[in-house]
């Protein structure tokens, strides 16, 4: 599988993801949407030397991962993307942070590191709360979400219609490089020469589909609105999960409940 | 040079979507006007192209003379296809996707990323850069096709150098002032210019090396190509100018804002300090948590009555910050164990359904 | 029904016209199979007739003039199955983009949901309803294109291809699929031995103009007439003779 194809199997994959009937799946995307958007705000605003506090925010997307059957690893595996600039720019505090914060035996550990530690885990919880967002709301109900609080119909078409033609472009995409490789051995990219000729050939390409495209939408009464179609059912009750869940996301913030938990012992 | 959102505080963040939602206003706004004065539709086209970008980014380029390969991030190349404004809402859309499919990017970062990767390279690229060179007369006796090659040349290669380094200077901006790294502002700009530096350049012949061919065979899918036709372009210089003031005001008024409240700089100061309510702090987003800002104050106190080791809890201030003795650590031990039990309950139960399943068939 | 008088069409002013002013006439219930070799104007025959390009002459289409003022109502009446259907379906569903035509033009919602079913039973693909443009395979593909325009109910439907990239099974389908269909028919094609099957008239289209016109076997069996335009004796045709 070359690159394009890889990418095309991770959006499929996560679409048929979130594609299932799990509580979480039936919460309402909005209410989705603004619980994941407040726990992402939350974990990031933890004290950068709050290590410890921090950690109770794990249990929310664990049980939200188990609850909605979403395997833990896929989310893992975006991992890849982020983790390295996060690392990269938590990296250096060990060197310039060196006050000695903690003490485990005769072990002294310093600042910095409490302070990149906490900015990793900061940087796994956003994604792994984001993702589950994701994996378990098909985007165009997300869509809907959004145009139900106003949010402009310009821009949520676009994205939906771009996010459709993505997977398309992204099997052309692969058919070339495959075709290009195979009459190429040992390349380990597309070389200089070819640069312009590669993606342009693709710029043309599909500047006449996008012709075609609005052809079809025209012939059939396109006047700007991407009117969706039978909206699906909810949980009513998902507000109110969302607020309570928002509220424990805060609580969470305020009460340090990782040494509540240590003093009952 | 996609931000995470751990790498942003909130205030931060939330000046970044202000920001960029302003000018996805703007440029939503013009298009519709553009339409109307009888453009191509946005749709037709706007799609499709945001769409080959996003998957052009999977086309690995053989960089000449080293043995590593670089890809296409696409911002200025949007905008020569599409003008500045559809590039910008192009822009906008290929990063959602990025951010919500490929974890590249993150939710709350989505606005600053916007922003870093976008404006600088759809308005500053193509008001200040791509279009004045595209429209002027240089080289004009070489005769069109040479002029216009060393001219797309030039206009991508500066456009996107300049653009990254701003990109790229914006993050190192964001992240100092989230006060998230302890590197000195020097040293992090001395790290991430060169860099960039090297990649706006590759990104720059990308570019050129697609609008030449593209030219070459479709010159009208090409923006502002004539050869200094000076087209009547009355008004919109001043549209930008007003839009990018009012950006301005709006970041440098949200940044001053910030800084001020926090003579302290940014650092944490969100939390940090506890003097000042929840509420006050968090002043952004007290209607969506409907927090009422003397919490943070009971909750001490209900913190200080209940606690028996109060010098552990609590640890809030910078002063006496990790927080984290015995009861720390036994505590997140114990949070650890509950989440691998909850793991293996749900693992558990999945099996169950399964066999569930199997048995029914 | 539909009546094209001496229209011209041309992409670039001052180009050759690939549509050099065509006259014919079509009836109510006609299935015409508009043939002829890559770049003979078929396609843009069907374009210039739905508007989506600009024409001299005049078209007429169910007793309306094509013009600016009639172009809505044209459009509802006449169905264009696109000859790739990946630019036609661009709504995540097929159920999607099934009732985007019909609500585009003022059907209700759940009248538009109803024509999505009776559209698709027609054609006896009721199980691809809820699937994904994108999963479909590319007979599946072609079904749910057809299926988009019929939940319009067009009084003529026209075929750009309706055959290419499809397996033997499946374009046998379609055969039938479209030999039921009781509206009138253009098809664009140079498959022959597909127009065979599903036409009863033949238009001849050659160098943007007719050149010939007339009942399909005794167009599809001139072997001289074809050649001389670079098409080829259908395959069952040749083998029978």
């Amino acid at each position: 599988m070359n690159k394009a194809q890889k990418a095309g199997a991770e959006i499929k994959a996560v679409e048929a993801l979130a594609q299932g009937n799990s509580p979480v799946h039936r919460l309402s995307p909005l209410s989705k949407l603004a619980m994941t958007l407040a726990y992402i705000i939350v974990t990031v605003s933890f004290n950068k030397y709050d290590f410890s506090a921090l950690i109770v925010m794990l249990l929310f997307p664990v049980i939200g991962y188990q609850l909605s059957l979403i395997p833990l690893r896929t989310c893992f595996y975006k991992l890849r993307i982020v983790l390295p600039l996060v690392c990269a720019v938590g990296i250096f505090n060990p060197f310039f942070d060196k006050e000695i914060m903690l003490r485990i035996g005769s072990l002294g550990i310093s600042g910095g590191v409490i302070s990149m530690l906490t900015l990793m885990m900061k940087g796994v919880f956003s994604l792994m709360m984001s993702f589950l967002l994701v994996a378990t709301t098909p985007v165009d109900e997300l869509c809907r979400g959004l145009r139900k609080i106003h949010f402009p119909k310009t821009l949520v078409s676009l994205l939906l219609l771009t996010f459709r033609y993505v997977s398309v472009m992204l099997d052309e995409v692969a058919v070339m490089t495959d075709a290009y490789h195979l009459r190429a051995p040992g390349q380990k990219g597309i070389r200089f020469s070819a640069w312009g000729t590669f993606l342009g050939q693709l710029v043309l390409r599909s500047s006449d589909r996008a012709n075609e495209i609005y052809s079809a939408m025209l012939l059939r009464g396109f006047t700007g609105d991407f009117d969706y179609s039978p909206p699906k059912k909810y949980s009513r009750l998902s507000p109110l999960i969302a607020l309570i869940l928002i509220s424990l996301f805060i609580a969470a913030r305020l009460f340090n409940v990782i040494s509540l938990f240590g003093r009952l012992k | 040079m996609h931000m995470a959102d751990a790498l942003l505080a909130p205030p931060v963040a939330a000046v970044m979507y202000a920001a960029s939602a302003t000018v996805a206003g703007v440029s939503i706004y013009k298009l519709k006007k553009e339409e109307k004065l009888g453009d191509e539709p946005t749709f037709k086209r706007l799609t499709t192209m945001a769409a080959l970008v996003f998957a052009g980014q999977m086309i690995n380029y053989t960089i000449p003379g080293t043995g590593s390969s670089g890809h296409l991030c696409g911002g200025m190349m949007l905008t020569a296809l599409l003008g500045p404004w559809a590039g910008f809402l192009s822009m906008i859309v290929i990063l959602a996707i990025q951010c919500l499919f490929f974890a590249d990017g993150g939710l709350l970062a989505l606005g600053a990323n916007v922003w870093n990767m976008a404006f600088y390279g759809c308005f500053v690229g193509y008001f200040l850069i791509y279009r004045p060179i595209m429209q002027s007369k240089l080289l004009a006796s070489k005769g069109n096709n040479a002029a216009n090659r060393v001219k797309i040349i030039l206009a991508s290669v500066l456009g996107c150098i300049i653009t990254l380094q701003l990109g790229a200077f914006s993050v190192v901006l964001e992240t100092q002032l989230s006060g998230i790294t302890e590197l000195p502002f020097k040293a992090f700009v001395m790290l991430m210019q060169p860099i960039h530096l090297a990649i706006g350049l590759i990104e720059g012949l990308i570019t050129s090396a697609v609008l030449i061919f593209v030219n070459e065979t479709r010159p009208e899918l090409i923006k502002d190509i004539k050869l200094g036709d000076g087209e009547k372009q009355k008004g919109s210089v001043k549209a930008v100018l007003l839009t990018l003031t009012a950006v301005v005001l709006i970041v440098g008024g949200g940044i001053s804002l910030l800084a001020s409240s926090n003579p302290d700089g940014l650092e944490w100061a969100l939390f940090g300090n506890k003097d000042a309510g929840y509420a006050e702090n968090m002043a952004l987003d007290e209607e969506n948590f409907g927090v009422e800002s003397g919490a943070s104050e009971k909750a001490e106190a209900i913190q200080e009555k209940t606690s028996f080791l109060p010098d552990y809890a609590f640890s809030f201030d910078a002063e006496n910050p990790a927080g984290t003795t015995v009861s720390g650590i036994v505590g997140s031990a114990m949070v650890a164990g509950v989440a691998a039990l909850v793991c293996l309950a749900g693992g558990f139960f999945r099996k169950k359904a399964k066999k569930a399943e199997e048995s029914n068939k | 029904m539909i009546r094209f008088e001496n229209v011209c069409v041309s992409y670039e002013k001052g180009d050759a016209p690939v549509l050099d002013s065509l006259s014919f006439e079509i009836k109510a219930g006609e299935s015409v199979g508009l043939i002829g070799s890559n770049g003979a104007g078929k396609s843009t025959l069907l374009k210039a007739m739905t508007g989506l390009i600009s024409h001299e002459g005049r078209i007429t289409v169910c007793g309306l003039t094509l013009d600016k003022q009639n172009l809505a109502e044209i459009r509802r009446k006449t169905g264009y199955v696109m000859q790739n259907s990946d630019n036609q379906m661009f709504m995540p569903r097929v159920i999607d983009d099934m009732i985007f035509g019909p609500v585009n033009y003022g059907m209700s919602r759940e009248d538009a949901v109803e024509a999505a079913g009776e559209a698709l039973a027609t054609l006896g693909a009721e199980n691809l309803a809820d699937k994904y443009n994108h999963k479909l395979s590319g007979g599946e593909k072609r079904l749910a294109a057809i299926a988009t325009v019929l939940a319009m109910k067009p009084q003529i439907m026209l075929f750009d291809e309706p055959s290419s990239a499809l397996d033997p099974k499946n374009r046998r389908n379609l055969i039938g699929i479209i030999k039921s269909l009781p509206e009138t028919k253009i098809i664009a094609t140079h498959d022959l031995d597909f127009v065979l099957d599903t036409c009863d008239r033949v238009i001849l289209l050659s160098g943007g103009i007719i050149a010939a016109d007339g009942k399909t076997d005794e167009i599809l069996k001139d072997k001289a007439l074809l050649e001389s335009n670079n098409l080829e004796l259908p395959l069952s045709l040749t083998q029978r003779g």
